[in-house]
């Protein structure tokens, strides 16, 4: 288990995350964004409007970032051209 | 000891000397335990119920794959589950999400008051009606509030609840809980909630920062969370 810091860009602003989540690897952490990416989305989706435009960083302890997660990694969207 | 439980109480009813002594007498033996602790586990046959003296705890149920629905917090002075004493095993586990202290009160005591105070007996079962009414506030939240009013709901309902038992310092009170703790309040992700706080925040609402609340703008987040202290029954506080 590590701790991996999960901090939001997106077209609101930059959301530091302060606190952390204690996960088995990187996989995990991503996992976590995806969902997090998710659940904001979900929330956009019932005002009308979805806004793919942001990332996840995901940084360790030190700050360091690990990994960066686009918004349009968490969902994937089909369109059926008329 | 039992200071925070009678506040609560008083601030629903009367409670006489000898119903007081009574529930002094209810207290077998204190226990003070780690954050993140099992207090009961789901399905366990009881013979106590716990009192918590110092802390939070939260009521629970998790899924298969680990995720878990936090379905109240407790806050001292309240019983985290009178209601074990009819169950005799619950459906749902207890854990401490602060380290906490509690109190062991044993059914055949709880038994006792039910025959010998009558008027006691009502009030403890008016406590575990207003869990049910809390629960009721909660469902609503969970399915039909937004992430921000979800949120700004629980910073209100637990101020009204730190505020009974004297554990405000006027528009702050401590709550140490993790974002995921809260994210598992609401239903929402820890990355969900961490957006969340920062809209209340900028919006010059509420701040929740190291493990305290501090409510900035009372009124408009009220009006935000749609809440109406009604649920929490305390028409004769105050008076």
């Amino acid at each position: 288990m590590a701790r991996y810091y999960l901090h939001i860009n997106n077209g609101g602003g930059y959301s530091e995350d302060t606190e952390g989540q204690e996960l088995p690897d990187l996989a995990a952490a991503r996992m976590a964004a995806i969902e997090g990416v998710r659940s904001l989305l979900s929330e956009e989706a019932r005002q009308g409007q979805l806004d793919l435009s942001g990332t996840i960083e995901i940084a360790d302890a030190d700050g360091n970032i690990l990994l960066s997660v686009p918004f349009s990694d968490a969902v994937e969207l089909r369109r059926q051209d008329r | 000891m039992i200071e925070r439980h009678l506040l609560k109480l008083r601030a629903r009813d009367t409670v006489s000397p000898e119903e007081e002594q009574a529930i002094r007498d209810l207290i077998a033996e204190v226990r003070t335990v780690p954050a993140d602790h099992n207090v009961i586990l789901a399905g366990t046959v009881l013979t106590h119920s716990v009192m918590l003296l110092d802390g939070i705890m939260c009521r629970h149920k998790d899924l298969s794959e680990g995720q878990r629905q936090i379905t109240e917090l407790h806050v001292p002075g309240d019983f985290a589950d009178l209601h074990s004493f009819t169950l005799k095993r619950l459906d749902h586990s207890i854990m401490t999400l602060t380290p906490c202290r509690y109190a062991i009160v044993p059914h055949e005591r709880l038994e006792r008051i039910t025959e010998r105070l009558p008027h006691l007996t009502r009030l403890y079962w008016f406590t575990t009606n207003l869990d049910a009414a809390i629960h009721r506030e909660w469902e609503v939240s969970l399915g039909r509030r937004s992430a921000i009013s979800r949120i700004a709901a629980i910073f209100c309902e637990m101020k009204l609840r730190f505020e009974i038992v004297e554990m405000t310092d006027g528009m702050s009170y401590n709550f140490n809980l993790t974002q995921t703790d809260l994210a598992e309040c609401v239903g929402l992700t820890p990355i969900h909630v961490n957006r969340t706080l920062r809209e209340l925040r900028e919006q010059g609402l509420v701040q929740f920062r190291s493990g305290r609340v501090t409510i900035q703008d009372c009124d408009r987040l009220v009006e935000v969370a749609e809440f109406d202290p009604a649920y929490l029954y305390l028409e004769k506080w105050k008076l």
